[in-house]
């Protein structure tokens, strides 16, 4: 374990070190969104539908607002109807005229206190003329189905949504490489299953919040738990037709999002209660209303066929795929269509065949959740792989080896594959791990008991989506770095400090982290899809670029020297090589301020966006995004360990070993716990959590219930493995790394699963029943 | 009760709180070997007390077993004893232990025995106006061991199913033995009959899966979110059999 | 909405404490609301994810679930009471050497919980670590670096010379 103390760091890339904010985080001073007070700061507390769907004809709130204490309450009748939403618009700030799950927002309430505020929120009352649900796909797209959007056609959408065949479908995308049915043909064997998963709650600990704020000249701010203050400001833009001008969207520390946080929920609302009493108005949700309001990975049912030579190599793949999105869009269509984009898995196939489909449902919306539906597809993806590997007689890892995608390689739709690390993880962990010595000689289970290894390799991307950051030279020769990008807690403040510092020659404490802030910092679409130190840490490169020229320029003319002469030295200094003369970065601010030549402010900026062009025929998301501009790719591979009990059909993880390729770890310890956070995460939803519906409502709405994992339910070694093959974009060969850990244990333990039981179940989570009931009467588990 | 006032749950109108009356914590071992332990003794000291040895370790065990640490300060035998929630763990390792439930009221102070006490979910024998004060544990015999076997989907769950086994085992054979069922119906349940063919045998797994028999039939499992009530049947004669030979193996440290 | 209110007086931190409040109000309540120590966290208001935890007279217990009446002339410890004069308490020292914390929310729990650990079992095995924390929930850290950083800082606090200890204790 290296210990650094922060203030010793120098050479700051590669290097492990806490978070620049640990020490707040352990004395408590850290302030999250809950925490905040204002003067006169009032509580907002939200009434949700009871019914799944149906027509609003009025409300009845006078009993709420006659309560003391209670300063406004608002209904969808106060609002115009404006919609948001990042890829398709249908949401409102509060239900306008109809509900469309149990739990969705109806009314809010502020009141001097949470209590009063949530009292009265219960005295709400709603008339609703209930209409027909429809709580799973095969209801949603029967004929006569009940429609949940009329108006789906007229929503904007930033996708084309034309291949939809029945009204509750939201999308319908294909991707398709070579001819399927000639691929089926050639092929010796071919395996055609059906994978199901189950929806999973995001579950960071700190439950959504947002705290509104209006001022003398009628300009919002908005402190929200939130992973994209620039999502916050245009989802309350969008809403509530507020110019983004007159919305400033910050956040304080933000206890984790995992996806769950990047579209607004609760922002809206507390704006709207803000700028109707005058005051500023605080909403945090209680755990159950998280649970029931916010948002939920997709439930998804995946048919997959893999066609192979007797020889194992790979030949054909098709999948069609149904993604459950629940009652509003959100990112659903986005998520479909990654998980089509990752439906061959880091393999060679010649023939490819991925349908998706996206449909509505009157229950709570799935959106975007650590993994956007790859998890979901790589799932069934390397399951499938393992059971043709017995069916062929080729050990699992030999059989993945033979049909590796390579660098250069191209991916489908055409992106080349610009490097991969990924033989090295996979000899990382299968050396770790024994794998062909197990092969050879399994470990012998106690009594009562069954062990078994399983692999999985994961691909995925870091998102690329726009950037920019901006660099300054302060006085003292310091920098601030302004990104935009919010740190969920996952480490960007440090790592990207780290980037910025290294790009000067700087330590880390020289670099002063601006907060994410729509007034003050520069675009950044959101912190998610793994792209924080990848797209940043670009434009950051882009950034200390410029800062350098400029300050070098400066130099050569405060040392009359040639530019070619000098040389950047550490701790902030420009001098000229084989001597000792120098000038500190505090100097050259200080020439670049006061002096007439001395050129003004020292400022860099950088701006990243991918520009490849867009062929309309040839695209992600129907017409939305060419397949060169959805990301680096990135590759791992796991094994796991598992033992299975015989009486009860427990499984737990005895080990795991994680090798990922990460590019460059900026700050390893910091790449180390994500993905041991990012494994325990899948094995949640691999073995424990499902969120269970009864029709509409959802049965579980609690950690009583709703079981993530704690610290017994762990292995006690997650060996996390890092491996770095330098991206050639980035300015110090970085990935992302969020997202891979969790996809990688969803797929790994189910195999292991396999090994050890000698059946299999093919739907997630697996649990005890589950299992049990594979055991002893060969149960998938699909139907159960 | 607070978590159902957080929860926004109507607030009862008036609590009464029995942590400043005297007498109620705490444990004693009485000549015979009989052992009291009082209401409100916290989870926590009962899982700390290594005097609970032998035929009422299953007591410590359960003690052990409940939820979490924190959780483990705070709760106490005798709230969880009037609570009497299906899932739990302490009702079903005292009905294995043979205790009797000491309860004071306005007419006075009586003895309940555990096998009379748990009527139905969340229902008990107290009576209005009755609190627990404390619960009597049997003189263990020197030749019983005892186990608490509590089967959860994750650590710190409720019981999906919970077993509980007090043996007494003397010359090869088995001299006295009860078990106690959990989380597999209204309350925790015994079926005697099957408790007394076991004696004389020698626990082998023939003669314990006709106990376990009697006692998927006897029981009335649930389906919920730990497992359907299917589930249940099922996996209840393995973890029977587990229960009785880690109760035997007690002595020797050896679990499975 | 008439309630009974009451004067609650106890110890936080060290400090006398005296706050007007209704009776029905939760410890955790009233330490947020009314004296802003808002290191215990509402992860959940049931009990059931750990973010609450603080000290009673030196006993871990959820503060959530805790009627703030009931600790009338008790000694509350929360995670802000465990520095001294801004160093750190050895617990939370590992907690940033181990590169434990992530978004930050379970850690004052969890590092109460290890506090009162290592106060009670200065030589903790890694069960007895996972055992103490089992009711901490963290979504972020898949708990290794958590159980490493409460390693460390009992193995410091062993290898520790007396005036080292003294600077370091455990401290609740």
């Amino acid at each position: 374990m290296n210990l650094v103390n922060v203030n010793k760091v120098d050479g700051a890339v590669g290097l492990t070190m806490s978070r620049l904010e640990a020490w707040e985080k352990a004395n408590g001073a850290a302030i999250f969104t809950e925490d905040m007070v204002l003067a006169g700061m009032l509580h907002g507390a939200l009434a949700l539908s009871k019914v799944a769907h149906a027509r609003i004809l009025g409300y009845e709130i006078s009993a709420a607002l006659a309560l003391p204490g209670v300063k406004a309450v608002l209904t969808g009748d106060d609002f115009e109807p404006r919609y948001m939403g990042l890829v398709v618009k249908d949401e409102t700030v509060l239900a306008k005229s109809k509900v469309r799950y149990i739990g969705e927002p109806v009314a809010a309430v502020a009141a001097v206190d949470a209590e009063t505020a949530r009292a009265a929120a219960r005295l709400i009352e709603v008339i609703y003329e209930e209409l027909p649900a429809v709580f799973t796909i095969e209801q949603a797209v029967a004929a006569h189905a009940p429609v949940l959007h009329e108006d789906f056609d007229s929503y904007f959408k930033i996708y084309d949504a034309s291949t939809r065949r029945t009204p509750n479908e939201l999308a319908l995308s294909t991707l398709r490489r070579g001819d399927i049915v000639q691929g089926f043909a050639e092929s010796d064997v071919i395996l055609d299953q059906v994978y199901e998963t189950s929806a999973q709650y995001h579950a960071y600990l700190e439950p959504a919040a947002a705290l509104a704020s209006v001022d003398g000249r009628g300009k919002v701010t908005v402190w929200s738990s939130t992973q994209s203050v620039f999502r916050t400001q245009a989802n309350v833009h969008e809403s509530l037709g507020i110019p983004m001008a007159k919305i400033r969207a910050v956040s304080p520390r933000v206890g984790g999002g995992f996806g769950g946080k990047s579209e607004a929920m609760v922002q809206p609302i507390a704006v709207a209660l803000a700028m109707k009493t005058g005051r500023p108005v605080r909403i945090a949700l209680s755990r159950e209303e998280d649970m029931t309001a916010m948002r939920s990975r997709h439930p998804v049912r995946t048919r997959i066929r893999t066609g192979a030579k007797r020889d194992g190599t790979f030949v054909a793949r098709a999948i069609e795929t149904w993604f459950d999105g629940g009652a509003y869009a959100d990112d659903t269509a986005a998520v479909m269509n990654f998980a089509l984009f990752f439906g061959t898995g880091p393999y060679r196939f010649d023939h490819v065949d991925l349908v998706g489909h996206a449909v509505y449902t009157n229950k709570l919306r799935a959106g975007a959740f650590r993994g956007f539906g790859n998890p979901q597809v790589t799932f069934a993806s390397e399951c499938q792989i393992d059971d043709l590997a017995a069916e062929l007689g080729i050990d699992p890892v030999d059989l993945r080896l033979k049909n590796l995608v390579h660098a250069g390689d191209r991916w489908i739709g055409g992106q080349v594959v610009a490097t991969s690390g990924l033989e090295e993880c996979i000899e990382k962990v299968a050396t770790a791990s024994r794998w062909r010595d197990r092969a050879a000689k399994p470990v012998e289970a106690p009594d009562g008991k069954r062990r078994g290894l399983g692999i999985a390799l994961t691909a995925h991307i870091s998102g690329f989506l726009s950037t920019s950051a901006i660099v300054r030279l302060a006085e003292d020769g310091s920098v601030s770095l302004n990104t935009g990008a919010v740190d969920l807690g996952q480490g960007s403040d440090t790592a990207l400090a780290q980037m910025c510092a290294a790009g000067l020659g700087l330590t880390v404490d020289a670099v002063n982290v601006v907060a994410a802030d729509t007034d003050a910092s520069p675009y950044n679409s959101g912190t998610n899809a793994s792209r924080v130190t990848y797209m940043v840490g670009r434009a950051i490169g882009q950034a200390t670029d410029v800062v350098r020229e400029k300050m070098f320029k400066l130099a050569a003319d405060m040392l009359e020297c040639n530019l070619a002469d000098l040389e950047l030295r550490p701790g902030g200094f420009i001098g000229v090589e084989g001597t000792d003369h120098s000038v500190s970065f505090a100097q050259i601010a200080a020439k670049s301020i006061w002096f007439a030549d001395g050129g003004g402010p020292v400022i860099g900026t950088g701006s990243v966006m991918h520009n490849e062009p867009l062929d309309p025929k040839h695209t992600l998301l129907a017409g939305f995004l060419s397949f060169d501009n959805v990301g680096a790719l990135t590759f791992g591979a796991q094994v796991v360990d598992v033992e299975i009990d015989e009486t009860t059909g427990k499984v737990d993880v005895v080990e795991a070993w994680c090798a990922h390729d990460v590019g460059r770890a900026i700050n390893p310890g910091a790449v180390e716990g994500q993905i041991q956070g990012g494994f325990v995460q899948g094995l949640g939803y691999a073995l424990t959590e499902e969120m269970v519906w009864d029709g509409g409502r959802l049965t579980n709405p609690s950690f009583k219930h709703y079981k993530i994992p704690s610290s017994l339910d762990v292995p006690y070694a997650i060996h996390a493995m890092i491996v770095e093959v330098a991206d050639p974009l980035h300015p110090f060969g970085a990935k992302g790394i969020g997202e891979p850990p969790l996809i990688g244990a969803a797929a790994a333990i189910p195999n292991a699963i396999a090994a050890a039981a000698g059946a299999r179940v093919r739907k997630l989570p697996v649990t005890p029943e589950r299992m049990l009931r594979a055991l002893r009467f060969g149960a998938d588990g699909v139907d159960v | 009760m607070v978590a159902g006032m957080n929860a926004g749950l109507p607030k009862p109108s008036q609590v009464v709180s029995l942590q400043d009356i005297p007498g109620l914590r705490g444990m004693i071992v009485e000549a015979d070997g009989a052992v009291r332990i009082a209401a409100m003794t916290v989870h926590a000291a009962v899982a700390a007390e290594s005097r609970l040895a032998g035929g009422l370790a299953v007591v410590r065990e359960a003690a052990l077993q409940i939820a979490h640490p924190a959780i483990r300060n705070m709760g106490t035998l005798g709230g969880s004893l009037a609570d009497a929630d299906p899932n739990a763990d302490y009702p079903c390792a005292l009905l294995a232990a043979g205790a009797d439930i000491e309860l004071a009221g306005p007419r006075g102070r009586r003895i309940c025995p555990v096998d009379a006490f748990f009527l139905g979910r969340f229902t008990t024998a107290l009576a209005a106006g009755e609190i627990i004060v404390g619960v009597k544990l049997p003189p263990p015999a020197l030749e019983e061991t005892s186990t608490y076997l509590k089967f959860s989907r994750v650590d710190g769950d409720y019981a999906t199913v919970s077993v509980a086994v007090r043996v007494g085992w003397r010359d090869g054979a088995c001299t006295a033995i009860r078990i106690a069922l959990g989380s597999c119906g209204g309350t925790p349940i015994r079926v005697p009959s099957a408790e007394r063919a076991l004696v004389g045998t020698k626990l082998d797994v023939a003669a314990l899966r006709i106990a376990a028999g009697a006692y998927v039939a006897a029981c009335d499992p649930p389906s919920d979110f730990r497992g359907t009530a299917d589930y249940r049947r099922m996996i209840i004669p393995g973890l029977l059999e587990r229960a009785v030979r880690n109760a035997l193996n007690a002595d020797r440290g050896i679990r499975s | 909405m008439s309630t009974d209110r009451t004067t609650l007086s106890f110890h936080v931190n060290g400090d006398p404490q005296a706050v007007a409040i209704p009776i029905h109000r939760t410890l955790l309540e009233v330490l947020r609301d009314e004296l802003a120590l808002t290191g215990a966290k509402k992860g959940c208001n049931t009990g059931t994810c750990g973010a609450c935890n603080v000290l009673v007279d030196d006993v871990m217990i959820r503060s959530c679930l805790r009627l703030a009446v009931s600790v009338a002339e008790c000694k509350v410890t929360t995670v802000e009471g465990l520095a001294r004069n801004g160093m750190a308490s050895a617990v939370q020292q590992a907690f940033l050497d181990a590169g434990a914390i992530q978004c930050g929310f379970c850690m004052t729990g969890m590092i109460v919980s290890a506090s009162a650990l290592l106060a009670q079992n200065p030589a903790p095995t890694r069960d007895e670590i996972r055992i103490a924390i089992s009711g901490n929930l963290c979504r972020c850290s898949g708990y290794v670096k958590v159980v490493d950083a409460i390693e460390l800082a009992a193995s410091r606090f062993r290898q520790g010379n007396a005036a080292e200890a003294a600077a370091m204790e455990i401290r609740i």
